[in-house]
């Protein structure tokens, strides 16, 4: 008996677990996150939200805003900031040529973009779920995301032309042949661009009152990131440009129209009107420094009016930054150490160089091209010439330097630094005392000392640069942030002269959108410059004359900003643009005779194909719908 | 049903023999001395009260001794056959028995030893010698969940006999490869407690996650370490179950293979003492050499200018001149041969073993106790009393006792803890070795001696080069000599094993529960300083030295630091219970039945995550029917039900069922007249599905969820003005997508056995495989970008296949002399390709990895070197940045006029090999034994690396100069320069950084891992018996060996079984010296 007792025991521990069996498994507890949890309420809804707006370009990252180092505005020595790993010179390789479709330079953004606009598409799925937010927000907060997902596409369609667009998202476990889209027609993107951004106006606040709330979308952006938008369109580059008219999709769809449509300028001039009436509207202002710690010259005041245009965060003509990208990295790689008695900051690299062409395309004092000047004699603009008193503001007194930095605009001294320039601020704000000024001889205090250091043209990007920042001893540099500006008043004022101009031709309107930025410049108008000081005095007056004034004007005026690269490519004027040589003084010279004479840094390349990034390989043969853009 | 079955089969079932046995038992357990004594009386007794067992009769007696070495054999089975009378013999071998008849015929049976049957003849004295039968000892195999005889086997199972698998080291893996068949395997690195060998059964056929095989010691799932530590002279058996029918019971884990280890358990017997010694030397197979300092700092600017003519060189012409001229100053100009200053050229290792067994009838024991000690071949300074060298200490104990609570139970508890001790250098020794491969030679001295004038400071004064504000280059001695690293690993594994004989409801039918607990864990901690930088700065003229200037001065300290590393703990928890049936019917109709379930758990400590942190489950039912008739044909059904937590509830459990069936057809009536030469003749052939649930890495658990991070500060943004007028909000990020649809990887298995016996001593087995894997987990790669998927997608759409030939033969003889010979040979082939594969529809053809195998290469065709600029101008672009004259020119093999991926094609062998071999031979005479043992691979390529980083981005390739790395000689022999333009040469032309064009995959680096090697030497001699009487030992062996003696490659730079890891801890060669004494 015993031992059959014994047995049962023995055996019972199989009885007893095989009874647990079924639960055994299910080692999941409840709520764990899913996708779900994100909109089951207002406070989580938001996280998505922000979601949304994290995939906005970071454009103050020279890694990552193609539009710095990638064109000719800006070059930097190979190694910028990360020392060894060489992704500055990621864009420096499609400024210089190198392209290639393996892994294409900024390629990243097709990535991240596209996902970008998944994640928008997923709240704008799922935001009416969400039961605690209120009607009013919930329209904003739709119009947001709707406004995000057309400057995500509008970002793609300026990189890679006609693109697929994604209107809604696929489920994740499609069929292999859904997913494979196709790219649409670019009038077709822009269209749907403004639709969205038009659908998305309802929704937006037309200011953002809270100053925390400063960088969400608001009526003015959505109307100026329209005004843009359509200004492109109208561009060159897509408004009947037959040397695309090759690219056509697999069904033979040809995704470039190749007849010029003046129209498109029409409804882009007024789109921009629209834009700036909105700006108007909430008081928006072209700025202007107004000196407050102490009394300053005129020369100052009105530089601290061009440089702070940019750095100081919020100005009054600001309409759209971008608060996920706050300045710091880059004010640090265009400032230099300016302190003789403390030169060996290493916080700051200085790499941030200007190339000469960009020297030379700044107006002289007359606010006319250099090339134009009947006063300035442009053939000896490499010869010497030595600083007066009357110019110790701009260039210090009894400084031996390059005729091409005498008697230039203000936005000239405000944009550059250069050997012998003087760079107000940063610690010494009296502008009675002495000032700063840069010594870049080689041997001198910002001479180039090695590879990371320095600018590799002799000229530096100061407009970048906020004049409170300040060096200290122990490598120290403290940052006045700003957000980087997307929009800026005045740039907006330019893109609706040029496309006044374009629809109609110059005139009243046109000359008055100009001539506000360059009096703001402290410049003459149009008009009055050219009669007086140009060897073409009528160029003004007419079209074509009219639209090389506009393009130079916004060139100068969004000088360093990351406009001019798209700008050039928009205008059709990369080709002839950059396929020069980037020249820089002589920086191993130790004397100011053999220091100011050009020298080539490297020589750029651009073909048709350049116009457009190449879709990377794997992208195509992942998916043969899409058809590679032309030339790659 | 294990080793437990057996011994229950020598239990003896007569209850007067029982109640003998039991005492006899119990007693040797308590005292061994008064065995003698203490028998005699107790035989007395039982002559006394079991008087009703004494029929009439004869009384026989005698004395039962072992053939080999005359030693006495306790615990033999006298019986009379077809009755029940019978005894066994005592501690002495002795015995007693009443016969029924002068007549009688005695049947003499002992594991391990062949039975023999003797006629009486009328005698009253019989004294029998066993021959100790090796065979029957291979003859009981372990399979999953029991034991199977041999003879009856239909699965494809190889066991090896644990003496094979000694090899000198520490590390039982390293010995797999070459002599187990059906496995693929090869070490790349011989660094104490990293060296563990790699092994795939069968080769790799699954291109998932996960392909190693399943290995369970004494039942329980370990891992590759604990299977490295355990000790050879711990284990009973040790089996590789490889086809679908062996395999079957372990349903959704077995895909891959089982390894099975045994444990010893103790046998009826006097307390038998074995010890184990081993010391061994222990050196690098072959060591890299390094351009000279002279020549490295010319290329080095040869590198600087040849890629920029206005480059900045760094060496001086006067450093150049000076370095390593006889009278320059060694501080100054600074020539370090690092392998030199940090490296013994060998290092010591010791082993030993202790274990003790016996038993008697209650209850029998098996314990033991090893260390091993492992170290390293790094230097001390001598300055402070840090121990950087490597130390790996590991001890083991281990205790298996097995006890028969009544008559028809017993229980087996095993107890067994394993614990490493380790101290070395902070990142490891690969990594110090990897160090002197990337540091500057000549920029800096180790250290600077201590002088009169710096007598006062009382740390090392490490020598360094200031790259400006304080920031210094590697000096990988003081790397090595900062601090150290302590890590302590401990397992304990606590295992009960409850057997039940159910003969009372059925004949043969008996129940088995297990129950296991495994406790692991891990921390390691570092120790270190900051170390204090000098260079040299200006010529002090008054002492007429240099002054020696500190470079890192804030960060530098003479305290130790301290940083704690890793935790790893974690705990299983297994179950298994079974119920067991073996019966034979009309003599020829044997038929056994299994039934399994099992359950298990396992919870880590420190999971990182919430859902890896819960628990990991698998839960299942197996069974197993066999069928057999006459011995001649064998039929066998397995199956395996089973699930795990990882899948959705209608894609948990999976059914693996598998059949084979077995001919012995030399057991044929028809077979008889040339069984004299065809000894033995068996054909298997089985056929099934097995599963595989570890599809993905770890962190990919729970595939039916989606993972989400709901607080994200990556997916964040921010708003407002700043300076306190600000709102920013984390964001939402998707790591993982959900899909309920995912579930097992599946394999069809099938297998074809043939084995053959010649003329007795010749035996030969083949098997031939093949196996179909499907439903592979693989990323949707088709996805285009513009889906916006922020993870890869996944699903079990792959499919790969694999076949290959086990091929094993051996010999054995012995002679009349006492002479033996035995050989061995062991061929493993196994190679696979993909079936099914999601992959983007390629234009080119040879771009598609269907048909191709799963650990092919895809790269470039690297032709030659560019002649020159012009040429390379002229040629298919190459879209990798910077080329020109001396690059690597690629084929452009689609001729779009530039070179792509979609130039790259499959590039040589896959890099794990697809042959695995081995043969060597013992032979030997009562005395001497000596035996060779090569191994060899083939069908292998590997890379020599040209671009490869660590974790931390530290250079770990062989491209000279970027990240301070050496010139290995062999390209400083060879080399495209300005001056030389070799289009041949071994090395491109130079680049003070990677260059990505040269960087690519190509043939061009691209080389044979084929190898074979002299793996083993061994000389043994066995001590005679009278010396071994004077010493009151029963065995004594002395033996000498060595392991990677020689090695015959084309691969010359450095050893070739390291493949692409070259400039790790080198593969050692081993010089071993062992002793081995047991006591009985």
């Amino acid at each position: 008996m015993k031992k059959n007792i014994l047995k049962v025991v023995f055996a019972l521990p199989l009885f007893f677990f095989m009874n647990s069996c079924t639960d055994y498994l299910d080692v999941v507890p409840d709520n764990v996150a899913t996708i779900d949890n994100a909109f089951a309420m207002r406070a989580q809804a938001e996280k998505f939200l922000f979601t949304c707006y994290s995939y906005m370009p970071h454009d103050a990252d020279i890694n990552l805003n193609p539009a710095i180092l990638g064109g000719d505005e800006l070059w930097s020595p190979d190694d910028t900031w990360a020392v060894g790993d060489q992704r500055a010179r990621r864009f420096l390789n499609i400024a210089e040529g190198f392209q290639n479709i393996v892994n294409p330079y900024g390629g990243f953004y097709w990535n991240d973009l596209y996902r970008g606009i998944r994640d928008c598409n997923i709240f704008l799925e799922n935001i009416e779920k969400v039961p605690d937010v209120e009607e009013t927000e919930k329209r904003q907060w739709i119009s947001e995301v709707k406004f995000l997902k057309a400057y995500y596409h509008f970002y793609l369609v300026r990189m890679y032309g006609p693109i697929p667009l994604i209107k809604e998202n696929l489920p994740i476990d499609a069929d292999v042949n859904e997913v494979q889209v196709f790219r649409e027609p670019v009038d077709s993107c822009f269209s749907y661009i403004t639709e969205l951004i038009d659908e998305a106006l309802e929704g937006l606040p037309v200011e953002n009152n809270d100053a925390a709330m400063l960088g969400k979308i608001t009526q003015p952006i959505a109307l100026s990131l329209k005004a843009k938008v359509l200004v492109t369109a109208a561009s060159p580059l897509f408004n009947g440009n037959s040397d695309q008219s090759a690219l056509v999709n697999p069904d033979g769809t040809p995704l470039f129209n190749t007849e010029f449509s003046v129209e498109k300028w029409k409804v882009a001039a007024d789109a921009c009107r629209a834009a700036i009436d909105a700006c108007h509207g909430v008081g928006m202002k072209l700025y202007t420094y107004t000196p407050v710690f102490q009394d300053l010259t005129d020369t100052i005041t009105n530089e601290l009016s061009i440089r702070n245009s940019v750095t100081e965060k919020w100005n009054s003509e600001i309409i759209w930054a971008n608060t996920q990208s706050n300045v710091d990295r880059i004010q640090a790689l265009a400032q230099i150490s300016l302190d003789p008695e403390n030169l060996d900051n290493t916080a700051v690299r200085g790499n941030l160089s200007p190339p000469l062409r960009i020297a030379e395309m700044f107006y002289t004092e007359h606010g006319v091209p250099i090339k134009e000047d009947n006063t300035w004699d442009y053939n000896n603009r490499y010869s010497l010439e030595t600083a007066d008193e009357n110019i110790s503001l701009y260039l210090k007194e009894g400084y031996t330097s390059a005729y091409l930095n005498f008697d230039r605009e203000p936005r000239f001294y405000a944009s550059l630094g250069f050997d012998g320039g003087v760079w107000y601020g940063q610690g010494k704000f009296d502008d009675n005392e002495q000032l700063y000024h840069v010594e870049a001889k080689n041997g001198q205090w910002q001479g180039k000392t090695g590879q990371l250091y320095g600018s590799v043209t002799g000229y530096w990007a100061k407009k970048l640069v906020n004049f409170e920042n300040v060096l200290s001893p122990n490598s120290l540099y403290s940052v006045d942030y700003y957000p980087w500006p997307l929009m800026r008043l005045s740039g907006l004022y330019l893109l609706y002269a040029e496309a006044l101009n374009e629809a109609e031709g110059p005139g009243p309107e046109v000359y008055e959108y100009v001539n506000l930025v360059r009096e703001r410049a402290g410049l003459q108008s149009v008009q009055s410059s050219w009669s007086t000081y140009s060897n073409n005095p009528t160029k003004y007056t007419i079209q074509d004359g009219m639209r090389e004034i506009i393009h130079q004007e916004r060139s100068i005026e969004l000088v360093f900003e990351g406009q001019r690269f798209w700008d050039i490519r928009r205008w059709k004027e990369a080709t002839e643009k950059l396929n020069g040589s980037i020249k820089g003084w002589d920086l191993t010279q130790k004397n100011a005779t053999n220091y100011y004479i050009p020298s080539i840094i490297e020589s750029q390349t651009f073909g048709v194909k350049d116009y457009f990034w190449p879709i990377q390989e794997d992208e195509i043969t992942r998916n043969r719908n899409l058809v590679q853009n032309l030339g790659w | 049903m294990s080793i437990i079955q057996i011994k229950l089969k020598q239990i003896p079932t007569n209850s007067f023999h029982m109640k003998y046995f039991l005492f006899r038992n119990s007693l040797s357990v308590v005292n061994v001395s008064y065995n003698k004594i203490l028998f005699q009386v107790l035989t007395i007794c039982f002559i006394f009260f079991g008087s009703n067992s004494f029929a009439q009769g004869q009384l026989v007696t005698g004395r039962v001794t072992s053939e080999s070495d005359n030693t006495p054999l306790g615990g033999v089975n006298v019986l009379v056959p077809g009755t029940s009378i019978g005894t066994m013999t005592d501690f002495d071998g002795k015995y007693t028995l009443k016969v029924p008849s002068a007549n009688s015929v005695l049947e003499y049976s002992f594991v391990g030893f062949v039975t023999k049957s003797i006629e009486l003849n009328g005698r009253s004295e019989i004294n029998v010698a066993l021959v100790t039968n090796e065979e029957s000892l291979d003859e009981i195999i372990v399979v999953g969940f029991g034991t199977q005889k041999k003879t009856d086997m239909v699965g494809s199972v190889t066991s090896i006999s644990p003496s094979k698998l000694r090899v000198p080291s520490s590390n039982l893996t390293s010995s797999l490869a070459g002599r187990v068949s059906g496995v693929i395997g090869f070490q790349r690195s011989g660094e104490p407690g990293a060296d563990n060998a790699n092994f795939f059964i069968r080769g790799v056929t699954s291109f998932g996650y996960n392909n190693n095989p399943l290995i369970l010691i004494d039942g329980v799932e370990l891992t590759t370490t604990d299977l490295a530590r355990l000790n050879v002279d711990d284990i009973e058996s040790f089996s590789i179950l490889k086809d679908a029918t062996s395999t079957a019971v372990y349903g959704a884990r077995g895909a891959n293979g089982v390894i099975l280890v045994k444990t010893k358990m103790g046998s009826v017997g006097k307390a038998k003492i074995s010890v184990r010694l081993e010391n061994s030397i222990s050196t690098a197979t072959k060591n890299i050499e390094l351009a000279d300092p002279v020549t490295y700092m010319k290329m080095a600017n040869e590198a600087v200018r040849t890629r920029d003519p206005l480059g900045e060189i760094l060496y001086s012409d006067s450093k150049i001149a000076n370095t390593g001229l006889p009278g320059s100053d060694p501080l100054l100009y600074p020539a370090n041969d690092w392998r030199e200053i940090m490296f013994k050229d060998y290092t010591m290792n010791q082993r030993a073993n202790l274990n003790v067994s016996g038993g008697g009838g209650v209850a029998r024991y098996f314990v033991s106790g090893s260390f091993t000690n492992d170290t390293g071949i790094m230097k001390k300074n001598g300055t402070n009393n840090l121990n950087n060298n490597i130390s790996l200490k590991s001890y083991t104990l281990r205790a298996n006792v097995d006890v028969d609570v009544t008559k028809s139970t017993n229980l087996v508890i095993r107890l067994s803890g394993n614990f490493d001790d380790y101290t070395g250098p902070i990142t490891g020794g690969s990594d110090m070795y990897n160090l002197i491969m990337h540091s500057n030679p000549v920029l800096f001295p180790a250290f600077f001696p201590k002088t009169e004038k710096y007598k006062y400071i009382n740390h090392i004064m490490y020598g360094n080069y200031d790259r400006g504000n304080g920031a210094a280059y590697i000096n990988p001695y003081a790397e090595m000599t900062k601090g150290y690293k302590d890590y302590s690993r401990s397992l304990m594994l606590a295992q009960f094993e409850l057997t039940q004989d159910l003969s009372f409801l059925a004949k043969g039918l008996s129940f088995r529960t297990m129950v296991n607990t495994k406790r692991n864990a891990y921390f390691d901690i570092s120790r270190f300083y900051n170390p204090y930088y000098y260079q040299l700065k200006g010529y002090d003229p008054v002492s007429e030295t240099y002054i020696r200037e500190l470079i890192n001065e804030e960060s530098a300290t003479n305290y130790l630091g301290y940083n704690e590393g890793e935790k790893d703990i974690n705990s299983s928890f297994y179950l298994e219970s079974m119920l067991n049936y073996n019966h034979t019917f009309n003599e020829k109709h044997k038929i056994s039945g299994l039934l399994v379930y099992i359950m298990q758990q396992r919870l880590a400590g420190n999971a990182g995550d919430l859902q890896l942190s819960l628990p990991f489950r698998n839960l299942g039912i197996s069974g197993r029917a066999t069928y057999s008739y006459d011995d001649r044909y064998f039929a066998e059904f397995a199956f395996g039900y089973n699930g795990s937590e990882r899948f959705a509830k209608n894609e948990r459990f999976g059914f693996f069922p598998s059949l084979g069936l077995a001919w012995s057809v030399s057991n044929e009536k028809f077979f008889e007249p040339i069984k004299s030469v065809v000894t033995n003749l068996r054909l298997r052939a089985t056929y099934g599905l097995i599963g595989n649930d570890a599809i993905g890495a770890p962190e990919d658990r729970f595939f039916y969820l989606s993972n989400v991070n709901l607080n994200d500060g990556g997916r964040g943004a921010g708003f407002g003005r700043g300076d306190g007028a600000s709102y920013s909000l984390n964001g939402v990020s998707i790591s993982r997508y959900s899909n309920p649809k995912i579930t097992w990887e599946k394999a069809t298995k099938k297998n074809l056995g043939i084995e053959l016996g010649l003329y007795k001593d010749l035996n030969i087995t083949v098997d031939f495989y093949t196996e179909d894997r499907t439903n592979i987990l693989m990323d949707r790669s088709a996805i285009p970008l513009t889906m916006g998927l922020a993870a890869t997608t996944r699903a079990n759409v792959g499919e790969a296949s694999g076949k290959g030939v086990d091929l094993s033969i051996d010999y054995k003889r012995s002679f009349s002399n006492g002479k033996w010979l035995t050989a061995v040979g062991n061929f493993t082939y196994a190679t696979n390709e993909f079936k099914v594969f999601e992959e983007p529809t390629y234009d080119e053809a040879y771009r598609s990895r269907i048909g191709n195998p799963i650990n092919q290469v895809y790269g470039y065709i690297a032709e030659r070197l560019f002649v020159d600029d012009e040429e390379a101008e002229n040629s298919p672009r190459q879209n990798f940045g910077e080329y020109g004259g001396g690059d690597i020119k690629y084929t452009d093999i689609n001729r779009d006029g530039q070179i792509t991926p979609a130039d790259q094609v499959p590039l040589g062998h896959p890099t794990v090999p697809e042959i695995t071999y081995g043969f060597g031979f013992s032979a030997g005479n009562k005395s001497f034994d000596f035996s060779l043992f090569f191994q060899g691979l083939a069908n292998e390529s590997f890379w020599i690396d040209v671009n490869g980083v660590d974790a931390n981005g530290n250079p770990i390739n062989t491209s000279p100069f970027q990240g301070e790395t050496q010139v290995l000689k062999a390209y400083a022999d060879s080399y495209w320069s300005e001056d030389n333009q070799d289009i041949n040469a071994l090395w491109p032309r130079l680049s003070p950084t990677i260059n990505q064009n040269n960087a690519q995959t190509s043939t061009r680096f691209m080389r044979n891992g084929a190898f074979l090697r002299l793996k083993q030497v061994e000389i043994g001699y066995t001590a005679s018996e009278n010396f071994l009487k004077k010493i009151h030992a029963s065995t004594l062996r002395v033996y000498l060996n060595a392991s990677n003696l020689l090695t015959f490659s084309k691969f010359k730079l450095w050893d070739v079984e390291q493949g692409g890891q070259g400039l790790g801890y080198p593969v050692q060669r081993v010089f071993n010296l062992g002793l081995n004494l047991t006591f009985n």
